[in-house]
Parts: structure tokens; sequence; C-alpha cells
């Protein structure tokens, strides 16, 4: 069976996460044949993993390299009549909340033109120029609100040509078509939808509209022009749910946002990641002082500030602690990392706590500790957490996207951003160590459980089996709660998350609080 | 109800910071620095007071939202301090409490800043290697020495012009230093080796003196160096490297050509020419090792030769049309022809004028886009932006060939009377003002009509090559007028003015 499998600005192309997970499956599942569907940035980036055997092509898909090729015999046959722009811009100044089916029947209307005509140079004319500015003139709510100027029309109008580049290009042919993002990403999915039929299974491990309005933020573009993209995308996004025949988040989390953008709940399956035992063995021994560890990337949605800040609490508490941090800053992005080491300076931290720097074994890093910290304030489904469940560590991580799921009642969770309360739940681990074998335990048990790659892997093979051969897929019906349990998981549910709040209640037994009060 | 994020002296108490312990007086700056940092908004108009930046922009409600989670806060904080039932919920309120007033993005830097003296610079570096021509003459007799000089200019401008093109495609597409650096310096090697090559080659079929195949190997060592430090930004460098070659034969032709100082002003050259080289390598040796895990590095893409072509094929044929005047002879009978070698100088000069008022040009284009709604408007302000800088370019060109001609005159290199020079000047005139439009479309993205239309009026120069300066003059003035007219059209959409 054939697969063509989307992603963009990914794998194979990048390291991260994702990359990771399509690796695995790609891997996981060598019965089937892939294609690779890779968006990437100019062209030019070179393939950075080896790809498997059962890889049988890679077709890239540069959004800002080269225009793409017209379609053949299109610049001296040109089609009778132009790609539906004006109808597109129409849609994207109207209530993002009406006319989903016109805005499906344009970008359809959109990829029949790039079949016969140059689609790119169409989009990127000054036609579109006009069309837009015209429709901002007589459109705009408010003449004091940002008025929108030619040079916006201009950038928008490269921006929506730039983002529609993946329907120039053929539709990949397989069985199913699997894009691994929604927005743009999931182009080449509808392209082959809506040629050939094939059935589409979108997955989200971050939120591709939430990253998108994060993005947008710091994006150099006036109002106008971030209005009017991101109306594009969101609506695109919204397309995607509705076009898929199956939704599979990495997480129960990113469902409220899923609902939210109107996306059928029915279709919607959770397939958490995992990874391989075999690389995380349990652990025998812990270290002789009592150390927190922290591994990841150093960045500021990991909010390393209250690590320090809690561990200062603990020190306080517990001086013989220590705190060791494995992980570097991103390229270009070192100055977080000087400013960690200043506050660590600043509350006296000294020698106890240490940045470490990458390590070549991850194992390494999470063996270093009796606890494993992760507290960062965003994430979807962490590896660092069931890397470290899987070794059989005990966590302390804070309650964001999927970390709760993750996590279950074998670790503390704790609000983001408060040190009081994680340095509360690190010394009620450091201090016992009974308690940090029987949590470690169980968290290997549940890793081991739910969070393997054999687990997810053969999710992803049932999935592809029932959609390829054209049956429909067993889905029990959504109870009224799914958002919270996720009843339609074809496996049983992680059970119930428990989350130490308000001074720790949510852990059976005594709380730390208590035994320090 | 509180979440217990205020790191209270009660909390501090459960934690075990009793105030009597004996490090109190830390303990209490360590909890200012703690609580101080961590305390959150405890009602939705703190929040939103907060988040005002975030919300004034914000598209929609779900931009709110984003940025609320963004920052830790999770549906159940919200329903604890705020009272709502979950953070869209809490979104959907601050989107209405506070209106919209999205702040203007910080304005792009400036992409076109040059310094005040860059132009200048510029200008220095492309006019000065001409005064080493009248230097070397002595160098450059014999059988088919203008041959070798012809395919010396040619092969020199069409393979630094890919150099520079490759170059900045690299720097461009990966922003990485490191790596242009070493598809300049591979690059800078083969040109020289191809350059080298074909001028051994041309020299064994035309019979030339090796002094000639040698002047012309220095040249192109001078162009390719020189391309590579310009790509690095490194000019300054070159102005030392121009030192001893422009020194030495200012020098030289000062004293009136003495023939025992022949050596020392072509030792002068090649030191130059050699500099040019050594420079280069210095700027593009290796300073830190690849970045871990970048991949498998490609020297050179296809597609960064397919948009190295049109660069190769228009360095080629300025090149030819700048040098056809030169050889053709006032009678297009061959032998040098002083005046149109003359005016080359003026002509070099006058390139750091053209990149100045194409910059110009650009920062006015972008400006009448960013005021104005109407297309009409922008198109008729495009048009004067461009003649006006056509205008400016040629006042300076003007300006640097009056200049050269009142010093040709003065120092007696060009006897007055000599009226055929004016002609000359005129086709320069106009030929420098086409190399300029085909710049600014370039620039702006057009380059298949320059090449195109260079290449017509090449042919059409070569075809009555024996109609010597009347050709010349109707070749030049008819690309101008053809590039000149294709620009006023094609350069007056917004569209090519976007990005």
């Amino acid at each position: 069976m054939d697969i063509a499998l989307a992603a963009e600005g990914t794998y194979p192309h990048q390291f991260g996460g994702v990359s990771v997970w399509c690796d695995q499956l790609v891997r996981g599942l060598r019965d089937y044949d892939f294609e690779l569907v890779a968006l990437t940035a100019t062209g030019g980036e070179p393939v950075r993993w080896t790809l498997p055997p059962n890889v049988t092509r890679l077709t890239e898909i540069p959004l800002w390299g080269p225009t793409p090729p017209a379609a053949p015999g299109s610049w001296w046959l040109r089609p009778r009549s132009g790609p539906p722009v004006a109808e597109l811009i129409d849609l994207l100044l109207s209530p993002p909340d009406e006319g989903q089916q016109r805005f499906a029947d344009v970008l359809r209307g959109l990829l029949s033109y790039a079949r016969v005509g140059n689609l790119s140079a169409e989009l990127a004319s000054e036609e579109s120029v006009w069309l837009l500015s015209e429709a901002w003139r007589r459109r705009w709510p408010d003449p004091d609100l940002a008025p929108p100027t030619l040079h916006d029309a201009t950038v928008a109008i490269h921006l929506l040509e730039h983002a529609l580049r993946p329907l120039c290009y053929p539709a990949p042919r397989a069985d199913v078509v699997h894009s691994v993002t929604n927005g743009i990403g999931v182009l080449p999915a509808l392209a082959a939808k809506w040629s050939y039929g094939t059935p589409i299974v979108v997955t989200e491990h971050g939120l591709y509209m939430r990253e998108h309005y994060l993005h947008s933020r710091h994006a150099p573009y006036r109002w106008p022009v971030k209005q009017f993209h991101l109306q594009f995308l969101r609506r695109l996004c919204m397309l995607g749910y509705s076009e898929a025949a199956i939704i599979t988040p990495g997480n129960v989390f990113n469902k409220r946002w899923e609902s939210r953008l109107g996306a059928d709940l029915g279709k919607v399956r959770t397939v958490y990641n995992g990874v391989d035992p075999n690389d995380f063995p349990a652990f025998d021994s812990e270290p002789e002082v009592p150390t927190i560890s922290w591994a990841g990337r150093v960045d500021p949605v990991k909010d390393l500030e209250t690590l320090l800040r809690a561990f200062a609490l603990v020190r306080a508490e517990m001086p013989e602690a220590r705190l060791r941090l494995f992980g570097a800053p991103p390229q270009g992005r070192e100055a977080y990392l000087d400013r960690c080491q200043a506050l660590a300076e600043e509350l006296g931290l000294g020698e106890s706590a240490s940045f470490e720097g990458r390590v070549a074994e991850i194992r390494d890093a999470y063996s270093a500790g009796q606890v494993v910290v992760l507290c960062s304030i965003t994430e979807g489904f962490p590896y660092t957490l069931i890397e470290a469940m899987t070794c059989g560590r005990p966590c302390v991580a804070t309650d964001v996207g999927g970390v709760s799921e993750a996590a279950g009642d074998t670790g503390l969770v704790v609000p983001p951003r408060d040190p009081g309360q994680l340095a509360a739940a690190c010394l009620t681990l450091l201090r016992d160590s009974e308690l940090r074998q029987r949590l470690g335990a169980a968290a290997r048990n549940r890793a081991l459980e739910y969070f393997t790659v054999d687990r997810a892997i053969s999710a992803f093979d049932e999935i592809y089996m029932f959609l390829g051969t054209g049956r429909p897929l067993p889905m029990p019906r959504p109870g009224p709660d799914q958002i919270d349990a996720d009843p339609m998981d074809a496996s049983p549910a992680p059970p119930r998350l428990s989350v130490v709040r308000d001074g720790g209640s949510g852990l059976d037994g005594g709380s730390g609080l208590e035994e320090t009060g | 109800m509180s979440a217990g994020v205020t790191y209270s002296d009660e909390q501090a108490r459960a934690l075990g910071l009793r105030s009597s312990d004996s490090s109190g007086e830390g303990l209490a700056r360590l909890r200012d620095i703690i609580g101080s940092a961590t305390a959150p908004p405890m009602t939705v108009a703190a929040l939103c007071e907060e988040y005002g930046e975030v919300c004034e922009s914000a598209v929609d409600p779900l931009e709110i939202a984003s940025a609320l989670e963004f920052e830790g806060l999770g549906d159940q904080a919200v329903r604890e301090r705020y009272g709502y039932s979950d953070v869209f919920a809490l979104a959907d309120e601050m989107y209405v409490q506070v209106p919209r007033q999205p702040a203007e993005p910080t304005p792009p830097e400036d992409p076109w800043h040059i310094g005040r003296f860059q132009p200048v610079l510029h200008g220095l570096l492309y006019g000065l290697p001409a005064v080493c021509f009248p230097a070397a003459a002595v160098l450059l007799g014999g059988p088919g020495a203008h041959a070798i000089l012809i395919v010396a200019l040619l092969a020199s401008w069409s393979a630094s012009q890919s150099l520079a093109s490759l170059g900045y495609q690299r720097l461009g597409r990966t922003g990485d230093r490191g790596q242009a650096q070493r598809v300049l310096r591979a690059g800078l090697l083969a040109g020289l080796v191809l350059v080298t090559g074909i001028l051994a080659i041309a020299m064994l079929v035309l019979h030339a003196r090796p002094p000639v195949a040698l002047f012309g190997a220095g040249e192109a060592a001078y162009m390719l160096g020189a391309c590579v430090l310009l790509v690095l930004g490194a000019e300054r460098w070159l102005l030392l490297v121009l030192l001893p070659g422009v020194l030495g034969s200012s020098l030289f032709l000062a004293l009136g050509r003495p023939r025992q100082l022949d050596h020392a002003s072509w030792a002068a050259l090649a030191a130059t020419a050699a500099l040019a080289v050594v420079a280069a390598l210095v700027a593009t040796r290796r300073r830190s090792r690849p970045q871990p895990g970048g991949g498998r590095f490609r020297l050179v893409t296809g597609t960064e030769l397919r948009n190295m072509l049109p660069a190769a094929a228009f360095g080629l044929l300025a090149a030819g049309l700048l040098a056809f005047p030169v050889v053709s002879g006032v009678h297009g009978r061959g032998g040098i022809n002083v005046g149109a070698l003359l005016a080359t100088l003026p002509l070099s000069l006058s390139m750091g004028a053209a990149e100045w008022s194409l910059l110009r040009y650009r920062r006015r284009t972008r400006d009448v886009l960013r005021s104005t709604r109407d297309l009409r408007t922008f198109g008729r302000r495009a048009r004067l932006a461009l003649l006006t800088a056509l205008a400016q370019y040629l006042a300076a060109a003007i300006a640097l060939t009056a200049a050269a001609t009142w010093i040709a005159f003065t120092t007696g290199l060009v006897r007055p009377g000599a009226a055929l020079i004016y002609p000359e000047l005129v086709v320069y005139l106009a030929l420098g003002s086409a190399m300029f439009i085909a710049l600014a479309l370039q620039a702006l993205g057009v380059r298949a009509v320059p090449v195109a239309a260079c290449a017509a009026a090449l042919a059409f120069e070569l075809t009555w090559r024996e109609l010597g300066l009347i050709v010349q003059l109707a070749a030049c003035v008819g690309l101008l007028v053809v590039l000149g007219g294709y620009a006023l059209g094609a350069l007056s959409t917004a569209i090519r003015h976007a990005f």
C-alpha cells in the first residue's frame, strides 16, 4: 500500500520532535511504501535524515524558492477564464465562520486552474493587487484603523501566492495521504483528495493555527496584512479538519482548539507519541546527592527561570541539593542562556546549579537526577517526559498541553510559572525515597502501556489499513465528556489525571507541604 | 480561590523558610526576586492591561487565547481566577473589552542602507583599474594582442559576474556567511583556472606574446578577487589591494613613461593582481567549524547554476558592449581608439553613481508604495522616480566625463581639436544610461529582457562594424530607448516592488 506523507519544514530536512516521529512511523511500517512530500523554504535545504528503504520518492515543494512550474502548454494556450482570485479575496474579508463551503469551492477552483494555467503568475499579478486594494477600500471598517496601503496589498498578495504554491505541483498519488500538520501542509493532501479521491489523515503535534497566531505577533507585517493572512490560514485549517477522514492529534489537549475551529470531534482520535523502550531501560540506581535534572532546548518557552527560582527555594530547605540542566540554546538565540545564568548567580545558586550543555546520550541526563523536571509554559506531548517515565524516573512537570495526560497520577503536575509549587513538589520527592520508587515504577508501567512507539505505529497501521481499502474506520461514538477523557480512543484511555494544585492536594498520601510545615 | 502562585509568608513558612533562620535576610531577598517575578494579575481588567498590546493588535479572539495559553494560563486557572468557563471565553471577553488599536510594526531595517562614502568608494574601485591600461601599453603589443585583451575582458567579466551571483545567492538563501565563503573560495580558484586556461589556448592559437596573456590573467585575478571582497562587504581591503597598481601606474604615466621604470610599473601591476587573490583567500579562510548537523554541504546546486546563467551572460555582453568601441577603432578598422579608451574611465567611475541612484530610486518607490492606496498614482510616481534616477545618474556621468576630458586635454593625452572624442562620449553616456536601466531591471527581478536587449545591440554592432561610430551610436541609443521604454512600463506596477 502507498502512503503519501506530507510535512512542512520538518522531515526529512530538519531535526526535532515531529521529524523523529515521522522517522519512527516510516521505519515502523516497513510493509508500506511512502512518498514523502516535504514543504521546504527555498528548496536548497539538505536532507538531514537517512531515508529508510521503503521511502520510494521524495517530492520537495519549496514555498520561497524558484517559482513553481506552470502547467505544460499554458504559456501558449491560456485558459479561457482566470483563477477565482476575486472570490478568494472576498471570502478572506468576510467573517470567518461563514462561507466555508464557498472557500472549499474556491480552493478547488484554484487547483483546477493550476492544472491548466500558471497559477503563481496569475496570483502574483497587478490585477490581484488591484482586486485586494479595491476590496479593502470598499470594506475597511474604520478609516483610522491601520488603513491598508498599496504596500500592504502587494505583501498580502505575495504571501498568499507563496502559501498556495503546493497547488502548482502534481498531487501525490497514494492510497492514503497523511499530513503531519494542518494549514499549508494540508494543501498537497487536499490536491490528492480532489484529484483522485484519496482519503486524508491529519495529524497535529503542535497546533498549527495557535502557532501561527503566536508567530504573527513578531512578524514584520502591518495589521491589514496580518489579518488577511491569518484569515486565510484559519479558513485553510478549518478546511483541513473538515476534509480529513480522520484527525489524529498527539494529545487530548489539542482537541479544544480543533473543536473550536469546527472539527467534527467524531473523527478525532488521539494517538500519543511513543518511545522505544529498548532505548530507555529502567535505571537500577539513583544519584547519592539529591539532584533535580532537566533536559531540553534552552529556550524561553521552557521557562528555566521558574525552575531556577524554585531550586533556590529547594536549596534553602535542602542545602545539599543539586540542579543539573542538560541542553543548549538554538543557534543564534544564546541570549536566554546568558539570562538564566545571570539569574542563577543573582539567586546565589553557585556550584549547586550547573548548565552542562548537550549530552550525547539523553538517558544520562535522566539518570543524573533523582527527580526529572519539565517546567515549560507550553508543550505538545513532550518526549522528555515520556522518556524519563520509561526510564522509571519520577517527574515533576507543569500543567500545560498534553503533560497531565502523559504523567497521569504517576508524576507531580504543578501550575506553570509558579516557583513555590514547583519547589514544594520537588522537595516532596527529594525527601521521600519510597515515594520516588513507587512513582518511578508506576511511571514506567504507564509509559510501557500507553506511550510506546509500537503502540503509536500500530494505531496508524490500522488507520491506513481501513482507509486505504475504503472501509470506514471503527470509531466509538463520542461521549459528552470527550475533551477530558477521550473515550473514543480505540484503546482504553489513560487513567484520569491528577494535578497538584493549591498546595499539592492532588497527591495521594501526604503532601510535601504538610511534612515541611 | 488563590491558586497559590503568589509567594506569601504563609507559603514561605510552609516551605520551611522561617524568617528566624540565620540567613533570614538572604531569604527575604530571595523572596523578593521570586515573588515579584511571578505574581499573576487577579482581575480581568488587570489581565487586559498586562496583555494590552496583544489585545489591541489581535485580529480575532483566538489570537488572544493563543497568547494566554502560551504564557501558561490554562482552563482551570481561568475558572479559578477569573470565573470564565475556559481560555476561549476569557479571550472573547478581552477582545470585546480592549478596542483594536494595532501598533505599527517596527519599520524593517533599510535594506538599501549604504554609508555616505560607499558610492564614491565603489566608483573608485570600478574606475581606478582603467589607469593600469595605458601604463601597461608597452606590454600590450604584438600579434593578436587586442584579441587576447578582448578575450580576457569578456572572460573575466563573465566569470566575476557569475561568481558574484553564486555568492549572493548562497548568502541570501542560507544567511550563512561561512557557506558563502566556501562557495566564493572554490569559485575564485575555479574561475582563475578557467580564465587562465582560456587565455593560454587563445595565446597559442593567436601566436600572441606571453606578456599580453599574463596581463590578461592578472586582470582576471584582480576582478575575481575584487568580486569576492565586494560580496563579503570588504571594500576597504580592496582599496589597499589597488594601491600598488594604481600608484605605480599613475606615477609612471606622470613621469612620461620612462623606459627604465617599465619593469617597476609592471611589478606594481602584478602586485595588485596577486594581492587581490591573497586578500580574497584570506577573507574566505575558514574561521569556524561548520554547524553540527548542518547536513551535507553542497558547493553548488542546480538552481544556483540556473540563476547564475543570466548573470554570466549579462557580464559577457556588457563587457562586449564596453570593449567594442575601444577595439573596433574610429573607423571600424581596428587599432586602439584613445578617445574611447579615455571614455571608459568616467563610465567605470560612474557605476558608483549608478548604484547610489538605484538605491535612491528603490527607497523612493518603497515610500510611495507605503503611502498611497491607488495603483494609478503609484504608476505615475514610479515612472517619475525612474526618470529622476536616470537624470541623477546621467548628471553624475556627465560631470565625471567632463572632468576626465579636461584632464585629458590639459595633460596632453589627447590633442585639442581631436573632435572625434565627442561622439565617443555620447556613445558612452548612452551606454552608461542603458546599463543603469539594466541594473534597475535586474534589481527588481527582470533578468531575461536586459540580456536579450544587450545581445541584440552587440549583434547589431558586430554585424555593421565597418560603419564604426555610427553603428555604435545607433546601438547604444537604441539599447537605451528599448530598455528605458520597457522599464517605464514594467517597473511601474506595484507587484514588482513589494519585497
